[in-house]
């Protein structure tokens, strides 16, 4: 049997972590189809820690500076809270199916650290910052720096992320789009986030993002500032060949590279037409 | 009963299944049981060196080649399979031994203390290669079968032709993806052997197993659980799981389970045959196709399976629904060293249909005609012969089928508006296919080899039992077995009863595939209610019986392939509607319309149900089910990466039939079940064609591939 703990405080289950090796249970939906085994329910000698009664990890809030989304909302929640930018929104209602989108969570999907995570690109886009919390204190990262490869994050065993922070702005003009296998229960085979803002014909900001191109979420933060400082002269043509040097994508038994690249700056150069 | 059989009733197993309460292979535990885990070659091809076991615990035990009788050969049709790999391995996955204990995860831990040491030998991984090796891997030419169909005069009409089209045209690996995996537990006890498990075909399991072990009839017995979906996949399969498990079940003197994870499900069972097929048609001044010369590969994977049957229909199914009165068709199913090719819904027709509905489209388009109006002009009508010299001798309702699959989809108005809509950019498309499918077994199958029959046991309390070997699968077998028999003697249908079958019980009423459960047993079943009917009031226990006989007039030889191939053919009109975007390619299928002639409905919910399902399992195949094979390797091989429609992938599919009743299928109904697969590949293929204004010549349609062609040209 497995060992588990089920705590309803955040301050109980930080307490447990700091002395005991726990996996981190948020929905589960990535963590039990990784650790399936033949037939049976048998799973492995490692302790269990579930988060799903941690309410104070469920809140979604807002002040005049961010969004603050709790780690255990699940990507329903983020799919039909008016709170949240519509881009998450589409992100969210893009995944999985119903059931799955029920038991998720955003903070899972983050952790879960998937090249073809489909929340991330939208966070990495809008510079969402992750709130990360121990029996110590608690730290904030960008997300961008928080995930470090497919699978690979910085975060410690006594550590719990327990917000995502999204800085607030108005985007006017964003598309997110998902390529996956199918309509529904699908991976990506790729995304693409745009965020634009433009005041009185002028673009002000751009933020641009792919997932599943690369190891990690590809995001560009000094081509965003030149496409934004050359402004209207800029020729799309030049943009696509500056992010053609970065789109780096492998072929995969979902993909290939040639169609994901093709794609990705077809659907990049299709949003700065709208620009 | 009431007076009209096609009305839907409540399937019996209906409640059943969606509260939960069915029990599954996965779901039965026997008192001391232990579980089976299979090791598995973990190259394509090579000789075992050696083979080095961990100490085992007590309790566990390996079973393995040296666990089973001389000389270790399954006989499915052929005998060219080992229950356990004998010294070769012939393809990733490939069965090797069982580990067997009480505890899954010291199985596991067995398992992965296994050393196998394999010699490598250079594998077959392309069609190319297995036509051309210099190291068979099956026969010296390293072939399954190598047929020839011929009919009419191929050369004289070469002379007189006005007009030649070639085409080549290729499809992909299909994976059965029944929700219930394989799974199978064998229990031997004073002497006897029992098989419990999910299954199609309890006789064949039944059948291999006496061959295998050499044992008397009243030594093994198979008893069918509830089984969740089959499409063919479970209908050879489950023999080779059944001789392992039996194997360990004599070892360890206890009942032995094995059952599938849905990965190695995937991974190592049988799929369907990719093809490569070549036609070339010869028309005449009027563009009429009076002439095709046609050559079939199919990749039978390791080991020859039903590839030789598969095959065969493949060929006798290359004309489609065209008179064409001269035909040369090579056919040919090639070793190479991947998965078992085997059994799945349509056994051969759909590559075959395919390749000639797109053929047809194709040699319209290159003479500007138009597509519809050249088929139309070239259909079979009632007195035509088919590609083996056999007879259509029933009416041929096609025209008028296609008439209206025309109104109810809009076609022709929706072909030019597409057009239109095109031009600003809207990649709409919209395509039709024409297709039947021969009900029951290829050639004389019925006559020479199943020779089904089949009992009713009427009881004191006037309770009549359905005895047959055939299989509830999901289909609705066992509901409409029994609408057939209680409608039959006008009896209220609670009176009739279905038990899965057990073959200590049930006579051989033949396997439960080809579309035959309602065609042919349902026939028989009607013929033995109306002897029961006249024998009603004979007032005790009462057997009777029916057996098959192969319908006056029809005739069939097998070894010239001259004859009818089928007694009965069902036909269908499928139209799919797609729009693709404009920039990932990928297709949204709008709509679906459907025409067919099954005869008679014997169930109107039941009918819905597959066509349903056959039409999006073929959209499926048609569009994102993509099974690569890398250097011996799938691929595509978890739930995941393998991809199978959902709900969002699919409109709602309209449908509708228009039948004409066969004399020898009961109250008139034919073939259903793999008809409704056959003609939504080609018809999604031809409406992405139209959307995009390319030439489609493969299946799967891939986006990726797509992008490829129109931006490289190929």
């Amino acid at each position: 049997m497995v060992k588990s703990y089920k705590p309803k405080r955040l301050e109980e289950a930080l307490q447990i972590i700091k002395n005991e090796d726990c996996i981190l249970f948020a929905g589960g939906t990535d963590l039990m189809v990784n650790r399936k085994i033949y037939f049976d329910d048998k799973n492995s000698d490692k302790k269990v820690l579930f988060l799903s009664s941690i309410e104070e990890l469920k809140d979604i809030s807002s002040d005049s500076n961010y969004i603050e989304i709790g780690s255990m909302t699940t990507l329903c929640s983020v799919e039909k809270n008016n709170l949240i930018p519509e881009a998450l929104r589409e992100a969210a209602k893009s995944m999985a199916s119903p059931s799955i989108r029920n038991i998720a969570t955003i903070g899972g999907n983050i952790c879960n650290a998937s090249p073809a995570g489909d929340t991330l690109p939208y966070l990495y886009a809008a510079q969402a910052t992750l709130v990360l919390e121990s029996i110590e204190g608690s730290r904030e990262v960008y997300i961008g720096d928080f995930i470090k490869g497919p699978r690979k994050k910085d975060i410690k065993k006594h550590e719990i992320l327990t917000k995502i922070k999204i800085p607030l702005k108005e985007y006017d003009i964003w598309e997110f789009r998902k390529v996956g296998t199918r309509k529904s229960t699908a991976l990506s085979k790729l995304s693409f986030t745009g965020l634009a803002k433009k005041k009185d014909g002028i673009l002000e900001d751009i933020r641009l993002s792919f997932g599943a191109v690369g190891p990690t979420v590809v995001r560009c933060r000094d081509y965003e500032n030149k496409i934004i400082e050359i402004g209207k002269d800029i020729k799309i043509p030049e943009i696509i060949d500056m992010y053609s040097s970065i789109i780096t994508p492998i072929d995969d038994q979902r993909s290939t590279a040639y169609y994901r690249k093709e794609v990705a700056l077809s659907l990049l150069s299709n949003f700065l037409l709208k620009l | 009963m009431g007076r009209d059989i096609a009305l839907s009733i409540r399937r019996d197993d209906a409640i059943a299944k969606i509260s939960g309460e069915a029990k599954y292979t996965c779901d039965v535990k026997f008192e001391n049981m232990l579980y089976g885990k299979t090791l598995r070659s973990k190259i394509a091809r090579g000789k075992i060196k050696s083979i080095k076991y961990p100490s085992l615990p007590e309790g566990y035990y390996i079973v393995d080649k040296d666990d089973v009788p001389k000389p270790n050969k399954l006989k499915i049709l052929k005998s060219d399979m080992s229950v356990f790999a004998q010294d070769v391995v012939n393809y990733v996955g490939e069965p090797i031994a069982l580990v067997v204990g009480e505890d899954k995860e010291i199985i596991d831990n067995i398992l992965s203390k296994i050393e196998v040491e394999y010699e490598n030998i250079q594998p077959i991984l392309t069609l190319e290669e297995g036509l051309n090796t210099k190291e068979p891997i099956y026969g010296d030419n390293n072939l399954f079968a190598d047929y020839v169909v011929e009919k009419g005069d191929i050369n004289e009409v070469k002379n007189r032709a006005s007009y030649v089209y070639e085409g080549e045209y290729e499809t992909g690996y299909q994976e059965q993806f029944y929700l219930e995996t394989q799974g199978i537990i064998a229990d031997f006890k004073d002497g006897k052997i029992t098989i419990y498990g999910s299954m199609q075909c309890p006789y064949y399991i039944k059948n291999a197993l006496l061959d295998f072990f050499k044992a008397d009839s009243d030594k093994i017995r198979v008893v069918q659980l509830t089984t969740g979906g089959g499409f063919g996949g479970k209908e050879d399969y489950p023999s080779l799981i059944a001789a392992q498990a039996a194997a360990a079940s004599i070892k360890c003197k206890r009942p032995v389970k094995i059952v599938y994870d849905r990965d190695e499900d995937i991974e190592f069972t049988t799929k369907r045959h990719p093809s490569k097929i070549k036609l070339k048609s010869y028309l005449d001044d009027n563009f009429k196709v009076i002439g095709m010369e046609a050559d079939i590969i199919l990749d039978g994977g390791a080991y020859a399976s039903l590839s030789e049957v598969v095959l065969q229909r493949a060929m006798f199914a290359i004309s489609g629904v065209y008179n064409i009165e001269n035909l040369y068709v090579k056919g040919r199913a090639v070793a190479t060293n991947k998965a078992i090719s085997g059994a799945f819904r349509g056994f051969g027709a759909p590559q075959a249909f395919f390749a000639i509905e797109i053929h047809m489209e194709h040699i319209a388009k290159k003479f500007n005609l138009n597509p519809l109006d050249f088929k139309i002009n070239n259909l079979i009508k009632r007195g035509d012969k088919s590609s083996t010299g056999g007879t259509f001798r029933d009416e041929i309702k096609l025209k008028e089928m296609i008439k209206r699959a025309e109104i109810m989809s809009s076609y022709n108005e929706k072909k030019s508006r597409f057009k239109e809509e095109r031009k600003e950019g809207k990649l709409k498309g919209i395509g039709m296919s024409l297709f039947f499918h021969g009900g029951g077994f290829t050639g004389s199958g019925e006559r020479d080899h199943i020779k089904a029959k089949v009992k009713l046991l009427k009881k004191i309390d006037e309770t009549v039992e359905i005895l047959i070997s055939n299989v509830e699968m999901g289909q609705g077998a066992m509901t409409t077995s029994r609408k057939i028999v209680a409608y039959t003697l006008n009896i209220p249908i609670e009176k009739v009863i279905f038990e899965n079958p057990d073959t200590d019980r049930v006579p051989d009423s033949g396997p439960t595939v080809a579309s035959r459960t309602t065609v042919v047993v349902g026939e028989l079943l009607r013929e033995a209610a109306e002897e029961l009917k006249n024998r009603w009031n004979e007032n005790e226990t009462l057997i009777v019986e029916a057996d098959y006989k192969y319908p006056e007039g029809y005739e069939w030889d097998g070894d010239k392939f001259k004859g009818d191939a089928y007694t009965s053919y069902s036909f269908g009109v499928n139209v799919v509607e797609v729009e693709v975007d404009s920039i990932t390619y990928e297709s949204t299928i709008k709509n679906v319309y459907a025409v067919y002639d099954i005869g008679q409905a014997i169930d109107e919910r039941i009918v819905k149900g597959q066509i349903d399902g056959g039409i999006v399992q073929g959209l499926g195949y048609a569009g994102i089910e993509v099974m690569e094979n890398k250097e011996g390797r799938f691929l595509q091989r978890t739930s995941s990466d393998y991809i199978i429609p959902t709900s969002k992938d699919v409109p709602y599919i309209y449908s509708e039939l228009l039948c004409e009743p066969f004399k020898y299928g009961p109250y008139g109904a034919k073939a259903l079940g793999e008809l409704t697969f056959v003609g939504s590949p080609p018809a999604y293929a031809l409406s992405v064609e139209d959307a995009l204004g390319l030439e489609i010549s493969n299946i799967p349609v891939r986006p990726e591939n797509i992008l490829e062609v129109l931006r490289h040209g190929k």
